[in-house]
This record gives structure tokens, C-alpha cells and sequence, in this order.
């Protein structure tokens, strides 16, 4: 080929060729909706909720009945025919089935993230895997459904007094159900920790209990947090098991009274779906509470992604 | 003294105290199968109260022990002791005619309810026609510009899907009102019996030559062909079933089965598993059917597959609820797919480091931890109130779950295609492909398999979620048929809550609940385990 | 290509390969010595690629510095250092596959022909086409044996036959005999020598200007190596071939010239490879080459 030839060969665009411009915008666009998508969750939460509280209301021009932020945030009776809308009667259920999830699936799930990463063999590990993979691909109703009908009479061997629809129940399930997210996050944080760490361990003559609890755990320790966060998270917005095991009825509850967890609750996700199937009204204020409870639910599990996101990027970069 | 030291030093070897770790070793133990045990334990539970074994007549039970239990598991264990390949080969085709079983049930709904053979036809022919245009073209790509066929293509396949109003009828359309139409059977053959036996021809080829190929591909599809003729007499199913069974599993698992027996003679023996277990539950009917022994009352059967719901939990039936869940997972699959992989594509092999880049990036992982119904919220608001869709339908509810699912499509896909080796990229990029080239030739043929098993994955997700669908104002009971896109959607899971709710009777606890519960974690189970078998092997090619 | 004369030499060359590794050296030198003067001239007349003042940097750290050469159209020329030198990353330079390297970047004038490739107007894409590659690691793509070879064909719509080019180009890659059967079996079937002919013959399908190599033959075995080495000498009869290694005795035995870099990224000295083995400018690569450091 003559020289010309090749400089001509040189210059000709192939970035901007029409198969590439195509491609390459349609997979753009793709990667943009995901933003498109936030926005579109914040936005229609931020305006419905707007409409929803008194202060916001005339900005937006709704007319008719409204209610206070302040209301909102500290009451503590939930009775939308009184139109009644204190958070708090839901956010107590729901704080109360997490920490209750949390007590079992927090020391479950660093167990088993352990027991994975340091003492399984490759071939125990290939089938307890897959296996607790499974507990987290059953769907959320059939846990609630387990919670109520098998769980509940169990427990009332237990204690007499427990209502049909209670809140142990419901944590148990959930914090069975989120047991392989701690597991697997912290199982990769600590896979993540360098094995001359573990050989210095044992080069000191440390047992493998020594070096798990000693070194490795500590190593992971902010990936572990990163999990239980991420866990908690889920367990607050968990909603089908909670709506069915932990019934319908809004109830103020102390959260620091174990006997409360006896009882029935309605915790966000629980009052959200409940609203939807009974007697919600097309744009009503119980139609608006519904993007209220949703505002403060998003707010809520956004801020606990966003700290668990920062603190495993902390731990990324220590190794 | 230097004896006394060597002494001491040697009874200190055996004083580090093991007893704390040994505790330790089995409390993490515990903890680890604490939750399987739970869940194990509350599937027995649910599935004895579906299945009620315990009301069978003992000679039930000692007939199908002694015909299909006791032969089953003499054979496994001995399998198990002496020939590991063998038994995985077994249970790999005892899956397989699992899942593809109900994969066929499926299929068979849709045909028979939602989809006539004849407007199927009509619109694999309508996509055929174009693509073969576009393939002509493709070879002719020198003398045409891309554009010049971009355009031709378009609109190929726009005229033939459609039609230009008043000038040319659309293929399908033509299709649909030819003057003679072929019966269902031939129909579904010529497109189903195609599907099946063109993949299988190729994979008969790859394991010997060109010519295997051929004949193992005719004679698949002569199969297919030939079933309408034995089913209905033999097995007293229709013809169009006879077609779907033929094609979807018949084939797949012959063509499987073959294909192993001819390429591992260690593992042929394990054709056995299957075989007893098959022969056993047949045996096991013709002997229990002319005891006469009562088998057990089941509330899994095929009443409550095929019927719709009714007040009465013993009348209630599944039957619009796995056909809206079919539904559901087509839309979701097909909105959420394509726009998935492409955003993966786009921030791992386009996007450049910068901020939008690490924004879309941190914003994708908080979209993953949003709670379920707040996407429902979306669904309500965007779909049902701002776009003024009618609520509550396939479409919406599709399209809600398609978006709850996309970052975890994102996440996943972005796994695959990270652990496609950069040798790969240097080597195509090195030859002067552009990025599409590469993505297209190299990057996604070799990421598929991991692209696909999250795919399933977050399919199941999708299909065992409810509170989205009562969000966008499902309705609670479904009594008609969901048939096309605009009609009222119910799920199984969403039948299963109603259930559970608004029909909190103990009949229905007893009944029809767990036996819906028994059928949808069914379904799952056989999708998270085809997501694990597919990814256990592309693990271990990679 | 009318190049007749010189690769009747090449071959030669190749043909008297010796066995003992203590003659490599002196011998293929010797062999080299014959033909030397003449293709030097005609080298300096014909000149392929042409750098002019490349610098590289990697975020702050320099990798390249200044470097300035021209490579002579079809010959072997050899790029040997210490690891770290910035021999390969001088080499990417060419192809410019060091663009897809965030971090890097490039000042300076490079010629392709006539064309400067840093110039805004050249499309890095294209300018790879017209430039082969073959890796360290042999990286065949998982896909059938024709499909690799014709892969350059294909993603360039280059019509035609492509049995005859993937034929013609096994046949050159010395790999035509072992898999003119196999031609439908996976590329990764092969051994890792076939492999590395394979991808050998993937690089010159499209007929490219250049071949780069990046150590080819330092992941395989000795026999394998010498396959790649005959058949690099081979190749020089109608394309210029540029190699890095970090075998001083294989650049001593294939290239006609050879560019000596040391730490630092600096491109020390750059002359016939006999001239370099046998009578250096300068100390610091004489000491490299008797292996003093290094």
C-alpha cells in the first residue's frame, strides 16, 4: 500500500460511525434512567408529601383538609378516620421488628460468615452457599404466612398471652430472612483480609479461634458494619411479612418494654399496604399520609445505604 | 538442666487448650444452618398441610417405598459410593425434566389462554421475514452504507410487524387472514419443533460432525411432529400440549441424556436415577390403582392448578394467578433485560472516570436498597396517576417490578462483564475493533452465562414480590383470565396474600394457602436453582 | 512488497540457527554481519515508523523519556532492557494502546508512513488495524480457529474469500499443518505454542504495516519459543516486526536491530544488533548486555 493510502487509512472515524453513535447512546441512555428513576422516586415522594402536610399544602395548591408536620412527626395515634397521623405509632412497630430481626440475624450472620470464610472446606461451602441463598430467595408473603400460622402457636407454648398478630413473629421471620445478607457481605469483607495477616497468626502460635476472633474479624470489622446496616435497612423495609404477621392495627408501643413485642403493630410498610387495599380515596389525605410514610421510609433507607456505602468504601481501601 | 528443659518444652506442646475453639468451631456451625433448619422445618410443615401424606392408605406408601423410593435410593447411594459422575449426571436430568416440565406448563398456558397458535405463527413469520432481509444485507455490506440499511431494515421490519395502513398489509395480518390455516399442532411444530431441534442439531454437531447434526436435527423435529399423534391416545392430552411436551421437554432431555451417554462413558450408568424414578412412580400407580389403595388428599392437584379462585377454599384455584405471574415475568424480563446489560455495558466498558460516571454508579447501589414499596409508589404515581394508565394492570405492574429489579440486573451484569479476562479486550482492541465491536464479538458472548444467571435471579425476585403489586392497585381476586397486556394482573404470591387476608378463615388456612405456598416456592426453588447450576458451570469453564 | 533480496538472507539466517546455546550468541551475530552493512542503508532510505521525542508519562511518574528512533521497514528490530524500562509501554506507543490507559499520557511525534499518529485527525482504531499486535500471554478469543484468524477480516468488512486468507495466513504462522482439520474446534483447545501462532496468524490476517510483539515467547516452553523465533524471521520477509524481550540471547538471535532501554524509560542506544552485542557505545550497555546488572 502506497503511504497516501495509509495516512488516508489513519484518519477514517470509526468512533462516530453510525453503528457505534447508536450503540453507544442506547447504552447511555440505559445507565441515565437509573437516574431518571431517583428522581422520579424523590420528586413524586417530596410533592404527594408536600400536598400532604399544612405547611406545604397551599404552595401547592391543594385546598382542604391537611396536616401538621409537627403532628406528623411527634404523635403518637395513627386513626385516619380521625384523621389522626402520628408517625410515631408506625415507626415504634417498625423500630421494634428491626432491632428484634437484628438480635437474631446480626450474631447469625457474622457466625456464619466465620464459619464460611475461615473453617468450611471448599466442598461444604459449595452447598451451604447455594443453600443460604435460598432463604433469601423465598418470597417476603410466604415468611409472613409461616410467621402466622406455624411461629405464632408455637410460641404461644411459650407465652399464653401472645395476640394472632404480634411482633416477635414477624422479627423472627425477617431476621431469618436477612441472615444471608450479613453472611455474604461480611463473609466478603472478610475473604478481603490479606492471608499474611492470618500466617502472622499463626506464626505466633495462635489457634484458629485466636486468629478468626483476634485478627480476622477485627480486620473486617467495618465490612461487617457495612453488612449490618445494609441488613437493618432491609429489615425496615420489609413488607409483606410484617403486613401479614404483624397485623393491621396502628399502636404506639414503648420500645423498651420486651412485653410489647406480644403484641400486634403496624409497622410503615405494614400501614402502607393496609391503606392501599382498605379504604384509601383517589387523592384524599390518606392517599397523601401514604407518600408521607413513604418520604419518611425512603429517607430513612437512603441515609442507611449511604452509611454503610461510606464505610465499606473505607474498608476497600485499607487493602 | 538441658534434658529437664527439653521435657518441660515438650509436654507445653500439648497445653494449648483446644476445648474454647472446639465450642467455638460448632457454635458458628449452629449459627450457619440455624436458618436452613428453620426454613427446612417450615417447608415440611407447609408442605405436609398442602399435601396431607398422612391421609394415604398405608398399602400407599409401602407400594410406592417398595417401587420407587427403596430402588432410588439403593441405586444413588451405590452411586454415590462408587461413581460421583454418574449420580450428578442422574440428578442434573432428574432437574432438568423438572423444570422443564414446568417450564411447559407454562408455555402450554399461554397457548391454550393468552396466545392462539395462529397469531404466534403469524408474528414468528413476521419477524422472520425482516431478519433474513437484514442477514441478505449484512452480506452485501460493502456496497450499501450502514445508514441505507439501517433504514431498509427498519422498516422491513416495521411493514411487516404492522403494515403501512392502506398500501401493504403487515405479514402478520396476512398471515391471520389466509384463506386456509393449517391446524394448531402444525402451527406450534413448525415454530416450537424449529426452536428445539435447531439448538439441539448444532449441539449434535458439536460433538461429532456436521452431518450427526443434520440427521439428529430432522429426526428432532420428526419427533415433534409425531407427537400429536401419540399423545392424545397414549396419554389422553391434547395435540397442542402433545407439541409444547415433545418441544420443550422431550427434546432438551433426550437430546441432554444423549449427548452425555456419548461423551462420558464414566458417567453413562447414571441414566439409572432417572429411569427408576420414572418407571418406579409408574409402577408404583398401576400397582396402587389396581390394589385399590387411596392415595393421600392432596390439595396440590390438578384442580387447583386449573381453576380459578372461588369463596370456598376447597373450590379455590391458582389457575389466573400462574398465568398473570407468567405474564408478569415475559414483561419484566423483556423491559428490564435489554436496559439492564446496556447500562452495565455502558459504565463498564464505555462510561470514562468521571463524576456522572461515579454518580450513576453510587446512585444504582442506593436504587438496589430502596424498599419494595416505595417502588410501588412509583408505580402509583408515575404509571396509574401521572401517566393516567389504568391501574392495577400487566403492563404497570410489569413495569414496576421491571424497575425494582434494574439495579440488581445492573449490579449483576456489571459482575459478568468485569470477569471477562482483559486479555480479551487487548486482543480485540489490538486488532482495530471499535468498542461495539468488541462488546458485541467478544465481551457479551463470553459474559452471557453470568448476565443470565442474575437475570434469573432477580426474575424470581420480581415474581415472588407482592407489596409492589397492591401498590399499583392489583386487584385482590382475579376471577377472569389475564390475557393481553391492558388486563387486571394477579400473581401468585398476590393470591397467596389474599388469601391469607381477606379469606382468614380456617379452611383456607388450611388449604388453599399452603397449597399456593407449596406451588410458588416451587417455582422459585426450580428458578434460583437453574441460576446455580448455570453458574456453577460457567465458574467452572472460566 | 518486493523485499526478495533481503529475506533470501533472513532465511539463511534461520536455516543456520545453532543448536549450542554458548554459540548463540557469536554465530547468529556472525550471520547478521554478512548482510548487515547493505540493510542498514537500505533501512535508513525506509523507515516505517519514526518516533521523535516521545515522552510518556503514568500520572506524574515518567515512564518514557524522550525517546527518539526510526524503525526500518521490514526487518526484525528488538527492543531489550530490564523490566520496567518502558520497552512494552514504547511499544503500546505505536499501536496507541495506551490510550485505554487512564493514566497515561503521551507528548511527542510518531509517524506511521507519513502520518504522525498523535496527530487530533488519526483514529487510534484505525490506526490498529493497519498495525498488528501479538501479546505476552497468548490470548486467543473463545471462539472457533477460523473465526479468530478471520476476525480481523471480519470486524474491518473486509470482503472476499476469507478461506484463502485464513489459509494463507495459518500456512505463514506455521500452524497450517497441525489444525487445517480442526478448523471449526476452539482456538483454546490449541496448546499454549499454537496458541501464541495463532494469535500470530490472527495479527497478520488483515495485512498490517507493522507486527508488534510484546515478549511473545516468554510464557511458552523452549521448543515452542523456537517455533515463534524461526517464524518471526520468516515473517520479516514481508513485514517490519518489532519485538520487546527480555531474552538478550533471542534478541541476539532474530532482530537485525536492536534499541537497548534502561531504567528510567530512557532509550540508551539503538544500533545493529551485532554492533550492540559485540562492540557497544556505551558502558552502562555493555555492562547490561555481559550482564553486570540488570
Amino acid at each position: 500500500m502506497s503511504t497516501d493510502d495509509l495516512t488516508d487509512d489513519l484518519t477514517r472515524n470509526t468512533a462516530n460511525a453510525p453503528p457505534e453513535l447508536l450503540t453507544r447512546s442506547f447504552f447511555f441512555l440505559c445507565a441515565v434512567l437509573s437516574i431518571f428513576v431517583t428522581i422520579g422516586i424523590i420528586g413524586l415522594l417530596v410533592t404527594e408529601a408536600a400536598k400532604f402536610f399544612s405547611i406545604t399544602a397551599p404552595l401547592m395548591g391543594v385546598e382542604g383538609p391537611t396536616a401538621s408536620v409537627v403532628d406528623f412527626l411527634t404523635g403518637t395515634e395513627w386513626i385516619i378516620n380521625n384523621e389522626q397521623f402520628g408517625v410515631l405509632a408506625l415507626v415504634t412497630s417498625t423500630l421494634m421488628v428491626t432491632f428484634g430481626s437484628a438480635l437474631i440475624a446480626l450474631p447469625l450472620g457474622v457466625g456464619t460468615a466465620i464459619y464460611l470464610s475461615e473453617y468450611a472446606d471448599p466442598q461444604l461451602r459449595a452447598v451451604l452457599k447455594p443453600a443460604l441463598e435460598i432463604l433469601a430467595g423465598i418470597p417476603t408473603v410466604v415468611y409472613g404466612f409461616f410467621a402466622l400460622i406455624y411461629i405464632t402457636p408455637a410460641l404461644r407454648v411459650v407465652f399464653p398471652s401472645i395476640g394472632t398478630f404480634n411482633l416477635l413473629s414477624a422479627s423472627i421471620v425477617v431476621g431469618i430472612m436477612i441472615i444471608p445478607m450479613v453472611a455474604s457481605i461480611s463473609e466478603d469483607a472478610m475473604s478481603a483480609v490479606p492471608d499474611d495477616l492470618r500466617q502472622a497468626g499463626y506464626g505466633m502460635g495462635a489457634t484458629k479461634f485466636e486468629v478468626s476472633t483476634g485478627i480476622v474479624v477485627p480486620a473486617a470489622l467495618s465490612g461487617i458494619l457495612s453488612s449490618f446496616i445494609l441488613a437493618l435497612s432491609r429489615a425496615i423495609g420489609e413488607t409483606m411479612a410484617v403486613t401479614v404477621a404483624a397485623g393491621a392495627q396502628a399502636k404506639f408501643h414503648n420500645p423498651f418494654n420486651p412485653a410489647a413485642y406480644l403484641d400486634g403493630g403496624s409497622p410503615m410498610t405494614a400501614t402502607m399496604v393496609n391503606l392501599l387495599t382498605g379504604d384509601v380515596t383517589g387523592g384524599g389525605l390518606a392517599y397523601r399520609s401514604l407518600f408521607a410514610i413513604g418520604l419518611t421510609l425512603f429517607v430513612i433507607t437512603f441515609a442507611m445505604n449511604v452509611i454503610s456505602e461510606l464505610i465499606a468504601q473505607r474498608y476497600r481501601e485499607e487493602y | 538442666m538441658a534434658t529437664q528443659d527439653r521435657s518441660s518444652y515438650a509436654e507445653g506442646f500439648g497445653q494449648v487448650s483446644r476445648t474454647v475453639g472446639t465450642v467455638f468451631r460448632y457454635l458458628l456451625l449452629a449459627s450457619t444452618l440455624f436458618g436452613i433448619a428453620v426454613l427446612a422445618i417450615l417447608l415440611v410443615y407447609v408442605a405436609n398441610d398442602a399435601v396431607q401424606p398422612l391421609t394415604a392408605d398405608p398399602g400407599w406408601h409401602l407400594t410406592f417405598f417398595l417401587t420407587l423410593v427403596l430402588p432410588t435410593l439403593a441405586t444413588a447411594g451405590y452411586l454415590a459410593a462408587t461413581n460421583l459422575e454418574a449420580l450428578k449426571f442422574g440428578s442434573m436430568t432428574i432437574g432438568l425434566i423438572v423444570v422443564s416440565l414446568l417450564f411447559s406448563g407454562g408455555v402450554a398456558i399461554i397457548f391454550i389462554e393468552v396466545l392462539a397458535p395462529l397469531v404466534w405463527f403469524a408474528y414468528v413469520l413476521a419477524f422472520a421475514v425482516p431478519t433474513v432481509l437484514m442477514i441478505a444485507l449484512q452480506r452485501r455490506s460493502r456496497q450499501l452504507s450502514f445508514l441505507t440499511r439501517f433504514v431498509v431494515v427498519a422498516l422491513a421490519f416495521y411493514t411487516s410487524l404492522f403494515g403501512l395502513p392502506g398500501v401493504v398489509p403487515s405479514v402478520a395480518a396476512l398471515v391471520q387472514s389466509a384463506p386456509f390455516v393449517p391446524l394448531d399442532w402444525v402451527l406450534l411444530t413448525l415454530t416450537l419443533g424449529l426452536f428445539a431441534s435447531a439448538p439441539t442439531a448444532s449441539y449434535a454437531a458439536g460433538i461429532r460432525d456436521r452431518r450427526t447434526g443434520l440427521g439428529v436435527g430432522v429426526l428432532a423435529l420428526a419427533a415433534v411432529a409425531a407427537s400429536p399423534f401419540i399423545g392424545p391416545p397414549v396419554f389422553g392430552i391434547g395435540t397442542v400440549p402433545s407439541v409444547i411436551l415433545a418441544s420443550v421437554t422431550v427434546v432438551p432431555t433426550v437430546a441432554f441424556v444423549g449427548g452425555t451417554a456419548v461423551t462420558r462413558e464414566h458417567a453413562r450408568i447414571g441414566i439409572l436415577v432417572p429411569l427408576l424414578i420414572v418407571g418406579g412412580a409408574l409402577a408404583g400407580e398401576v400397582l396402587v390403582d389396581t390394589l385399590g389403595y387411596a392415595g393421600p388428599q392432596s390439595w396440590v392437584d390438578w384442580q387447583f392448578l386449573t381453576s380459578d379462585h372461588s369463596g370456598t377454599a376447597e373450590d379455590a384455584g391458582l389457575y389466573p394467578a400462574i398465568a398473570g405471574s407468567i405474564l408478569l415475568m415475559v414483561t419484566v424480563a423483556a423491559l428490564s433485560f435489554p436496559v439492564g446489560v446496556g447500562a452495565a455495558l455502558y459504565l463498564e466498558e464505555y462510561a470514562p472516570d468521571n463524576r456522572i460516571t461515579r454518580f450513576i454508579d453510587v446512585n444504582i447501589s442506593n436504587l438496589a436498597g430502596v424498599p419494595s414499596v416505595v417502588y410501588g409508589l412509583l408505580g402509583l404515581g408515575l404509571f396509574v396517576t401521572q401517566l393516567g394508565r389504568p391501574s392495577g394492570t400487566i403492563f404497570v405492574g410489569g413495569a414496576t417490578l421491571a424497575l425494582l429489579i434494574l439495579p440488581i440486573v445492573i449490579i449483576s451484569s456489571r459482575e459478568a462483564i468485569r470477569s471477562v479476562p482483559d486479555e480479551m479486550r487487548q486482543a480485540s482492541y489490538g486488532m482495530g475493533a471499535t468498542k461495539w465491536q468488541t462488546v458485541k464479538n467478544v465481551i457479551l458472548p463470553r459474559a452471557f452465562p453470568g448476565i443470565l444467571t442474575g437475570t434469573i435471579l432477580a426474575l424470581g425476585r420480581a415474581i415472588g414480590e407482592t407489596a409492589p403489586l397492591i401498590m399499583i392497585g392489583a386487584p385482590n381476586v382475579l376471577f377472569s383470565f389475564p390475557s393481553e397486556l391492558s388486563s387486571k394482573v394477579s400473581a401468585m404470591p398476590l393470591q397467596v396474600y389474599s388469601w391469607a387476608s381477606y379469606f382468614a378463615t380456617d379452611a383456607f388456612y388450611e388449604k388453599a394457602v399452603p397449597a399456593g405456598v407449596v406451588i410458588l416456592v416451587t417455582v422459585l426453588l426450580a428458578m434460583n436453582s437453574i441460576a446455580i447450576v448455570l453458574r456453577n458451570r460457567y465458574e467452572q469453564e472460566t | 512488497m518486493s523485499q526478495e533480496n533481503m529475506s533470501n538472507d533472513n532465511v539463511e539466517s534461520a536455516t543456520e540457527d545453532p543448536t549450542d546455546d554458548d554459540m548463540i550468541l557469536e554465530t547468529d551475530v556472525a550471520a547478521g554481519l554478512e548482510e548487515g552493512s547493505e540493510t542498514v542503508r537500505t533501512a535508513r532510505e525506509r523507515s516505517i515508523v519514526e518516533a521523535n521525542g516521545i515522552n510518556v508519562w503514568y500520572n506524574d511518574e515518567q515512564a518514557l523519556q524522550d525517546i527518539t528512533m526510526s524503525v526500518p521497514e521490514n526487518q526484525v528490530t528488538a527492543m531489550i532492557g530490564p523490566s520496567g524500562c518502558g520497552k512494552s509501554t514504547f511499544l503500546r506507543c505505536i499501536n496507541r494502546m495506551n490510550d485505554m490507559i487512564d493514566a497515561a499520557r503521551v507528548e511527542g511525534e510518531l509517524y506511521l508512513g507519513e502520518k504522525n499518529v498523535y496527530d487530533p485527525d488519526v483514529d487510534p482504531v484505525a490506526l490498529r488495524r493497519r498495525v498488528g499486535m501479538v501479546f505476552q500471554k497468548p490470548n486467543p478469543f473463545p471462539k472457533s480457529i477460523y473465526d479468530n484468524v478471520a476476525y480481523g477480516l471480519k470486524i474491518q468488512d473486509i470482503g472476499g474469500n476469507h478461506d484463502e486468507i485464513v489459509e494463507e495466513s495459518l500456512k505463514r504462522a506455521a500452524l497450517w499443518d497441525e489444525v487445517k482439520d480442526q478448523l471449526d474446534e476452539s482456538g483454546l483447545d490449541l496448546s499454549g505454542g499454537q496458541q501464541q501462532r495463532l494469535c500470530i496468524a490472527r495479527a497478520i490476517a488483515p495485512d498490517p504495516e507493522v507486527i508488534l510483539m510484546d515478549e511473545p515467547a516468554s510464557a511458552l516452553d523452549p521448543v515452542a519459543t523456537s517455533k515463534i523465533e524461526d517464524l518471526i524471521d520468516e515473517l520479516a520477509e514481508d513485514y517490519t516486526v518489532i519485538i520487546v524481550t527480555h531474552n538478550m540471547q533471542q534478541a541476539a538471535r532474530i532482530s537485525d536491530k536492536t534499541a537497548v532501554f534502561l531504567t528510567g524509560g530512557e532509550l540508551v542506544e539503538f544500533d545493529d544488533t551485532k554492533t550492540i552485542f559485540e562492540n557497544p557505545e556505551h558502558e552502562r550497555v555493555e555492562d547490561y548486555i555481559t550482564g553486570k546488572f540488570g
